[in-house]
């Protein structure tokens, strides 16, 4: 697939001229960074969720919203997998098995059979999802359209919160951190629930970027009232949340007939202009800082090399100094990438901690949650009650089972920043040592201030990075799935029909002590499970993430000891130079030197502009 | 001695033995409670429609609708001679209160008697509707108001007394998972089952399943009837019912402008009316309807974008030619009709059965909470009578049929059902006979059955489970061979 062409071509400009600099300096490691920069450039889609509650208008809103039939809209059955929109030159659909995934794959890169876009409701809606053959439960759907909306942009639609007997909404939470920004649905027959609200709450927390579509305002001739009313709650609940009134049938109407009236009628401009200039324009915009943070750097680890080559020809003298000096770096750099090097044995000995405090953690939470659920079972009659039991026991381990993954997802960012901050300490020694022997100084100390500041997060970024991809795969899909496997057996009820008179009481709570007893041993062998489920995917995950910061840092690493080997090469050399070649070799040197620190400006540019 | 005789003999000795304790006066009113109406309550998820669905039974605009959050008290509507309302506070006695009726709906003037301070409101009103039952209308559940869900919570589970209600219709749009939990606080623990006896599920404004399409009721029967399959439904409610409440409301009250306004606007071609229709701005906003745009705002108000489409349609297609015609056919399609024949033949039909067990569940706390010499004895009264009672040994059938305890082949259920009163309780009805049947085909139908269970009964085969069910049936049948009212 050919990544669509983005407009900022700003961007690109000065990400290929780095690349083709690279490729005269003949560095190739820098060029394998540069590459996977564009790369992000050029194809990271900003993910857009629509939540909401069961039945509002979700599968309407995305359909309404690319024109087309796409989701299956129906009266009574629902939703039930999530289903992911992209642009591509031509329509095509996929769906996504539960033997087809693979947490080390993201999502979005899963391949999965290829179906009639005509036959997706089959797929997506409640009945084929609760097929009995768990490995052929379908689990996503990805869809391909060629729609201009679509640039850039990811959209999911999700099975909704609630509905009769799902578990489902937990997922749907846990995808919510993730999102680039989140459209809640709620429509216009009544003002937002208790439960709404509760959620709304919870979305904002984990996705600032949040708006609400009022939906059915077609429908419904008191919107306008629901609206303000809604907007009163979301005031008082303290969230700074846009209401768009909006009407899918209106638009249907509008595209068939080319009405531009009856469309910005039906409110859906307004969510368009959200989608463009919220979602994807500030997406580009991270792109863009982040392509001007890799230039600059790849810039500086350039520079190196010629720098300290120049203070060796224009002053022989200290020619040996130099390359001491530069000898004594190298063996910096050969620690840094060692096995002994600080930030390697934190980044070692961060994830064994953090294997163990995920699982201590969930350890905890599962001991609470059987003590809540003893206390229910001898508050109730098995009985009467295991029917409601199981989903509420379903829902409530899936929440503790989301808090223990964003727990970990914390602590990754954490340590992902612990290392990033030692790696930082080592190889800034590297640079300033390479940096004492440059005459000019192509990089002001404000601009290294800056290089410092704007790379930090971006390394801190660096494990939650390496979460994204996982991140999805193992909460949407793996955690639900073993859940899904998983299930919490029948209580046998005993005689049902107690005719009698005398022994009525007594047999009653005979049996109902027996049923209790059941109930708690079937709900501990649930967790049990459950757990050995938990805390595979978490070390799993653990483990994933530890490779990702090692393989990034040991690049760093190699790019650094590379740079310094050329430097030390380049001075030694030069220290060897003939006095009539000096002068000549200087002037190249500060023409290179003068094209590497335009190139750098206009990186800094871009990093620049891209705070505005 | 009948089961109402034999609780009201229960009372008796009840009272004989708190005499002069404080308890006197509330086992007078469990008495008072066997005497009146059947109390039947209508709950249901904030904005379900409750207070629309009570209007639509009552056929008046009695209680307050609105499209924010409306009903924030307890309210019982029971007929009477006089037209008044009482406030009942939590604490102190109860005073009459002022009203006016304002736009049809009752407007109760509260002075200065914070909501949360009143246990509920009564209001006594003359209608023919109120005659057998009294409603109780009451908040939502799932209120952005706390205190509003908790005043409907504290009501149909209160911590320590029985539930007033002797019955529900319990409202839901669309089901959710947290509607299961709200049916479950009506089982009882005595009858050790959940009890799908007392309770209907009502999927309310069904016409806005369908996004207000004109198959939109087609649609919500669908949806009810598999709710109806649903075993968890099952076992909380005796069966699903869609209804569109604001249709069947208006259509209950429909005066002759409004019919006449929809004449104006089924005089248009269908398709500009359909084209006027596509929004409820844009039928306000349609100045080519030959009618003020209050009047057009007043029958969207009134019928909704279904109810105008559908009362055009049959209009237009001259099913129907004058206001009476319009009325009875929207109340027709409105689904009320059913939810009226539920009331019949579910509840009032064995209503003394449902007092009676509502009064001697009550009885049985209150002297199990307050032991005095002699409660010891009542107690085993109240459980022979619990246990012994044939009314109550079907009700413990059923809920073990919905349970799913007692299994069998589903025709065989569905004929338990049906002999235990799920189809009505008269006799025709259990026999699966038309309501006209004579008393001959009634017997010999009934004689048939009889056979037919009393072989199932013995077979060594049937299960032991089954065989005991078996027994109530056959006793079910018995009854009704003797029972010659």
């Amino acid at each position: 697939m050919t990544p669509p062409t983005t407009p900022d071509s700003a961007a690109q400009t000065v990400v290929d001229n780095a690349l083709r600099a690279c490729s005269a300096f003949g560095r190739e490691d820098l060029m394998a960074r540069l590459e996977s920069t564009n790369a992000a450039l050029a194809g990271d889609a900003a993910h857009v969720v629509v939540v909401g509650e069961f039945k509002q208008g979700k599968s309407s809103l995305v359909n309404a919203l690319v024109a087309a039939t796409i989701c299956p809209v129906d009266d009574d059955i629902a939703t039930a997998v999530p289903t992911f929109l992209r642009e591509a030159p031509s329509p095509r659909a996929e769906v996504v098995y539960a033997d087809d995934l693979d947490p080390e794959i993201p999502t979005a890169e899963l391949v999965g059979e290829r179906i009639d876009l005509n036959d997706l409701h089959q797929y997506v809606t409640e009945h084929r999802a609760l097929d009995r053959n768990l490995d052929r439960t379908v689990r996503a759907v990805n869809i391909w359209l060629p729609r201009r909306i679509l640039a850039g942009l990811t959209l999911v639609d999700t099975p909704g919160v609630g509905g009769l007997g799902s578990a489902h909404n937990t997922p749907t939470m846990g995808a919510l951190p993730l999102a680039d920004a989140v459209v809640f649905v709620t429509d216009a027959s009544q003002e937002l629930t208790r439960a709404e609200l509760d959620f709304l709450h919870r979305a904002h927390d984990a996705c600032d970027n949040l708006v609400v579509a009022l939906t059915k305002t077609d429908l419904y001739p008191q919107w306008r009232k629901i609206r303000d009313l809604d907007e009163d709650h979301l005031r008082r609940a303290g969230l700074d949340v846009e209401i768009l009134p909006i009407s899918a049938p209106l638009r249907v109407r509008a595209v068939q007939g080319d009405d531009r009236e009856l469309n910005q009628a039906s409110g859906y401009p307004a969510l368009v202009r959200f989608l463009a200039d919220r979602v994807v324009k500030a997406a580009q915009r991270n792109a863009q800082r982040n392509a001007g943070v890799e230039v600059s750097a790849v810039c500086d680890q350039l520079a190196s090399q010629f720098s300290s080559e120049r203070s060796a020809l224009a002053d022989p003298e200290r020619a040996q100094a130099i390359v001491d000096d530069l000898t004594e770096t190298k063996v910096r750099t050969e620690a840094l990438r060692s096995q002994a090097a600080r930030w390697n044995q934190t980044l070692g000995d961060g994830i064994a901690d953090l294997v163990a405090d995920v699982e201590h953690d969930y350890r905890g939470r599962t001991r609470m949650l059987l003590k809540e659920c003893d206390a229910a079972i001898d508050n109730s009659d098995p009985a009467d009650t295991w029917s409601e039991f199981e989903p509420w026991l379903s829902e409530r381990v899936s929440r503790e089972v989301l808090e223990n993954y964003r727990f970990l997802q914390d602590s990754a960012a954490t340590l992902s920043a612990l290392v990033a901050e030692h790696f930082q300490d080592a190889s800034g020694e590297v640079l300033d040592q390479l940096a004492i022997h440059n005459p000019i100084p192509i990089m002001g100390s404000t601009t290294i201030d800056a290089t410092v500041d704007t790379e930090k997060p971006s390394a801190a970024a660096r494990g939650f990075t390496a979460l994204r991809g996982s991140y999805m795969g193992v909460l949407m899909f793996t955690m639900i799935g073993s859940m899904v496997g998983v299930a919490l057996g029948p209580v046998a009820i005993g005689i049902g029909v107690i005719m009698g008179r005398k022994t009525l009481r007594e047999e009653k709570q005979r049996q109902v002590a027996n049923r209790r007893v059941q109930a708690k041993n079937a709900v501990r062998k649930y967790t049990d499970e459950v757990t050995f489920h938990v805390n595979k995917d978490s070390r799993d995950t653990l483990r994933r993430v530890q490779r990702q910061l090692r393989d990034h840092y040991s690049a760093r690493a190699e790019e650094l000891h590379r740079s310094t080997t050329e430097a030390l090469k380049a001075a030694n050399l030069a220290a060897k130079q003939l006095e009539s070649d000096r002068a000549k070799r200087i002037a190249d040197i500060d023409a290179e030197l003068a094209r590497i620190t335009s190139l750098r400006d206009m990186a800094q540019s871009l990093v620049v502009g891209s705070a505005k | 001695m009948s089961l109402l005789d034999e609780t009201v003999a229960l009372l008796d000795d009840a009272r004989r033995i708190y005499a002069g304790s404080e308890l006197a006066d509330v086992i007078d009113d469990l008495g008072t409670r066997l005497a009146a109406p059947l109390r039947v309550a209508i709950a249901g998820k904030v904005k379900s429609g409750k207070s629309t669905l009570l209007n639509a039974l009552v056929g008046e605009q009695l209680a307050p609708t609105d499209e924010g959050e409306c009903t924030k008290i307890v309210t019982w509507y029971r007929d009477g001679h006089t037209y008044q309302v009482l406030l009942v506070p939590h604490e102190g006695e109860p005073r009459q209160v002022p009203f006016v009726r304002e736009a049809g709906s009752v407007e109760v003037d509260l002075g200065d008697t914070a909501p949360g301070d009143i246990e509920r409101l009564d209001i006594t009103w003359p209608s023919q509707q109120l005659r057998d039952v009294t409603l109780i209308d009451t908040p939502g559940i799932g209120s952005l108001s706390t205190d509003i869900s908790d005043r409907t919570w504290s009501f149909i589970r209160p911590d320590d007394d029985d539930t007033p209600a002797d019955a529900v219709l319990y409202l839901m749009k669309h089901l959710h998972a947290g509607d299961l939990d709200f049916l479950a606080t009506f089982h009882d623990t005595e009858v050790s089952q959940p009890n799908p006896v007392n309770a209907i599920g009502v999927l309310s404004r069904a016409d806005e399943i369908g996004v207000g399409r004109l198959d939109a009721l087609g649609s919500a029967n669908r949806i009810a009837a598999r709710y109806r399959r649903d075993p968890r439904v099952r076992r909380l409610v005796q069966t699903v019912v869609p209804v569109a409440g604001l249709l069947a409301e208006s259509a209950a009250t429909l005066t002759e402008d409004e019919y006449r306004a929809l004449v104006v606007v089924a005089d248009r071609t269908p398709k500009e009316t359909e084209e006027a229709l596509l929004s409820a701005d844009r039928f306000v906003d349609t100045p080519e309807i030959a009618l003020t745009s209050l009047e057009r705002a007043h029958l969207l108000d009134r019928f909704g974008i279904f109810g105008v489409r559908l009362a055009t349609m049959l209009i237009r297609r001259e099913v129907v030619a004058n206001a009476r015609e319009l009325s009875a056919e929207l109340l027709e399609r409105s689904g009320l009709d059913e939810v009226r024949e539920l009331l019949r033949t579910l509840f009032l039909q064995r209503r003394d059965l449902l007092k009676s067990r509502s009064a001697l569940f009550a009885l049985d706390r209150l002297v199990g909470e307050h032991p005095v010499p002699g409660a010891d004895a009542l107690r085993s009264d109240i459980e022979r009578v619990l246990a012994g009672a044939h009314g109550f040994a079907e009700l413990r059938v059923l809920s073990s049929l919905r349970a799913g305890q007692v299994t069998a082949r589903d025709e065989v259920v569905k004929e338990m059902e049906r002999l235990l009163g799920c189809n009505g309780a008269a006799p025709a009805r259990r026999l699966g006979l038309d309501d006209d049947a004579s008393r001959a085909e009634i017997e010999t139908t009934a004689k048939e059955a009889l056979a037919a269970w009393r072989r199932r009964a013995e077979n060594p085969l049937t299960q032991h489970d089954l065989q005991v069910a078996g027994q109530v049936i056959i006793r079910t049948l018995e009854g009704l061979l003797t029972d010659r009212t």
